[in-house]
């Protein structure tokens, strides 16, 4: 069991290496959030023995990362945001030259206390236009989930169902002429496999939602991140053009990430296929 | 040696008398003393409805304590005719004056009259001196509020409400008397010193202060000298408008403790809130909306003053900023 949260020494002395150059990469750099960089380092510590021994993350197509900022889009699944801090993780240590990325997260979340403060010492921001546009122009990457908290919290039956994007990054990302990276990760949603959103209660209480779930530790569910290659945006599209126009190309974010879920839940591992099976039985799903 | 314009600007500069309203603050006695220093030969009326005993001594500097009332103020007008007018008098939830009700008569309805009398006696400029509390330290604020930001912050502190009003008063008056009087209203980041004793300040030396645990929100500070170098040169070098005022630098509220050398008490400022709640039943609750400062970031840009006062317009850089108020 030990095994599952202990890093090899070779394991350990890469993410070492890796916290050296993030730290010769941002020992200039200072954000209006807070940002810390030995806040990452005590987060690397914790969070990679879990990327690598825990959820077991494989990052394919990290090829298609160039030393330049994106609007890092992906699916949001796992009722509780680890999807976001695995491929922060996967930015800050499988890269050649590592990057913080730095994910938007709820005005709920933002507020709360410890929580708020520690994620903003990430290089955690609160999802705002004004945030977006400072970051995407010191050179900064972002990772936003266009789904919202729709998308993170569903029942089982709606497991790996995309829901709609917003269309607020892509605005963003034509004001700043900034290339969209699409992600995909498989296997989250299996962390944890009985779901059911008892969204009116939470509501009542002022959360954005309220999962029952039958297990209240994530299960070590492998993890797969797939990462598309970057889409460049238009040049002669307006960032204020109407809904309708914007639409098209949205739409096509969300194909090719839905393709890849798709890819992926072909080739994804094994994980506890006696839980997996029934449930698959009794939603008349492949999930 | 000057051209003729200059002479004739240096003979035009003599005769200049300034009021400074709020005399016995701190940012207000440097101001006094920076104009002092820069126009020799000009007067300053220094007025305060405190005491004036601290006020220091110059032969070109009259301070007068008077009661701020519509009748002492106009006497005051038809006794000098003040060119500029400095109104840097805002009085603070956070001091004796906890009744709503007097501090919305002294800032609102005094500023009121204090305006009306600077267009009626033709005064040329008027500089008020209002906060960055008018943004509100909200948990959804976005960064480098600009000056056209909404002031959110009586929405949720109604005890700021005389603060926001009093903003708002000014801007109205500076937009309908624009082409009479010129005008600049000035919404600063946190002012700290050794000089200036506001809540911000004896915070940051205080070794009891609370040191939030739960939360690190973002600061920017000001020192009392740039402060007072800005509104002296808000007489020349900004024109009618609404600036905020602050340094390109920002440090979370943690370092700046340590920065300073401050302890502080760890305390997590959720409990702090909660206290705050039966502190209030026997009166001695601190403004909520100091609290929340200590949560949440508001963040102001400063974007539009340094287009009219350059890049190089500070002298001191956050760390001097915070190292200096040290040594008072």
């Amino acid at each position: 069991m030990l095994e599952r949260f202990t890093l090899s020494e070779k394991e350990r002395a890469h993410k070492d290496l890796k916290f050296k150059q993030l730290e010769e990469r941002y020992k200039d750099y200072s954000d209006p959030w807070g940002f810390n960089l030995s806040t990452v380092k005590q987060a690397m510590d914790v969070v990679y023995p879990l990327y690598k021994r825990y959820f077991r993350v494989r990052v394919f197509g990290l090829e298609n990362v160039a030393e330049e900022p994106y609007m890092v889009i992906s699916n949001h699944t796992g009722q509780v945001p680890i999807d976001g801090m695995l491929i922060a993780t996967a930015f800050a240590t499988e890269l050649d030259k590592p990057r913080v990325i730095h994910s938007m997260i709820e005005r709920f979340m933002a507020g709360l206390p410890f929580l708020g403060d520690i994620s903003a010492q990430a290089g955690s921001i609160l999802g705002d236009r004004e945030n977006c546009k400072w970051l995407l122009n010191k050179g900064e990457s972002i990772l936003v989930f266009p789904e919202g908290v729709r998308g993170i919290n569903k029942s089982t039956q709606d497991f790996y169902k995309l829901q709609k994007f917003s269309h607020g990054f892509y605005r963003i990302a034509l004001q700043s002429q900034t290339k969209i990276l699409p992600i995909s990760v498989i296997g989250a949603e299996e962390m944890f496999p009985l779901v059911f959103q008892a969204g009116g209660i939470g509501k009542k209480f002022g959360l954005p939602s309220l999962p029952i779930t039958a297990n209240l530790v994530p299960l070590p569910s492998p993890i797969d991140i797939y990462i598309g290659e970057p889409i460049e945006v238009p040049s002669d599209l307006s960032p204020e053009a109407p809904d309708k126009e914007i639409r098209p190309h949205v739409y096509n974010i969300e194909k090719i990430i839905k393709r890849n879920i798709h890819n992926g839940l072909q080739s994804r591992r094994k994980f506890f296929e006696w839980v997996r099976n029934p449930i698959n039985i009794l939603m008349n799903k492949t999930f | 040696m000057g051209s003729k314009s200059d002479q004739y600007i240096d003979e035009q500069d003599v005769l200049k008398t300034v009021l400074i309203i709020g005399i016995s603050g701190g940012l207000a006695q440097l101001l006094a003393k920076l104009i002092l220093k820069e126009k020799p030969h000009w007067k300053v009326i220094g007025v305060d409805s405190r005491s004036t005993s601290n006020v220091f001594k110059h032969k070109n500097l009259t301070s007068l304590r008077i009661r701020f009332s519509r009748g002492s103020f106009e006497n005051l007008f038809r006794d000098h005719s003040f060119d500029y007018v400095y109104h840097l008098a805002r009085i603070s939830s956070a001091t004796v004056y906890k009744d709503l009700t007097k501090r919305l008569e002294l800032n609102v309805m005094g500023t009121n009259r204090i305006l009306d009398l600077c267009y009626r006696f033709d005064v040329k400029k008027i500089v008020v001196l209002s906060t960055f509390h008018v943004y509100g330290a909200l948990d959804d604020n976005g960064i480098f509020l600009k000056e056209d930001a909404p002031l959110r912050a009586s929405i949720k502190y109604p005890e700021l409400r005389d603060v926001v009003e009093m903003d708002q008063v000014c801007s109205n008056w500076m937009w309908k008397y624009q082409n009479e009087v010129d005008s600049v209203l000035l919404r600063p980041c946190n002012i700290i010193g050794s000089q200036i004793a506001n809540t911000t300040s004896k915070f940051l030396m205080s070794q009891f202060a609370l040191r939030p645990i739960d939360y690190n929100p973002v600061f920017q500070f000001i020192h009392e000298f740039d402060m007072a170098m800005v509104l002296y040169r808000a007489l020349n070098d900004l024109p009618t408008g609404i600036y905020n005022v602050a340094t390109d630098e920002f440090i979370p509220l943690r370092k700046a403790l340590d920065t300073i050398g401050s302890k502080g008490i760890p305390f997590p400022i959720t409990i702090a809130s909660a206290l705050n709640k039966i502190l209030k039943i026997s009166n001695m609750e601190v403004p909520e909306y100091l609290i929340d400062y200590l949560k949440f970031s508001c963040l102001i840009d400063n974007s539009l003053l340094k287009e009219h006062l350059g890049e190089d317009t500070f002298r001191f850089n956050i760390k001097e900023t915070l190292n200096l108020i040290r040594l008072n």
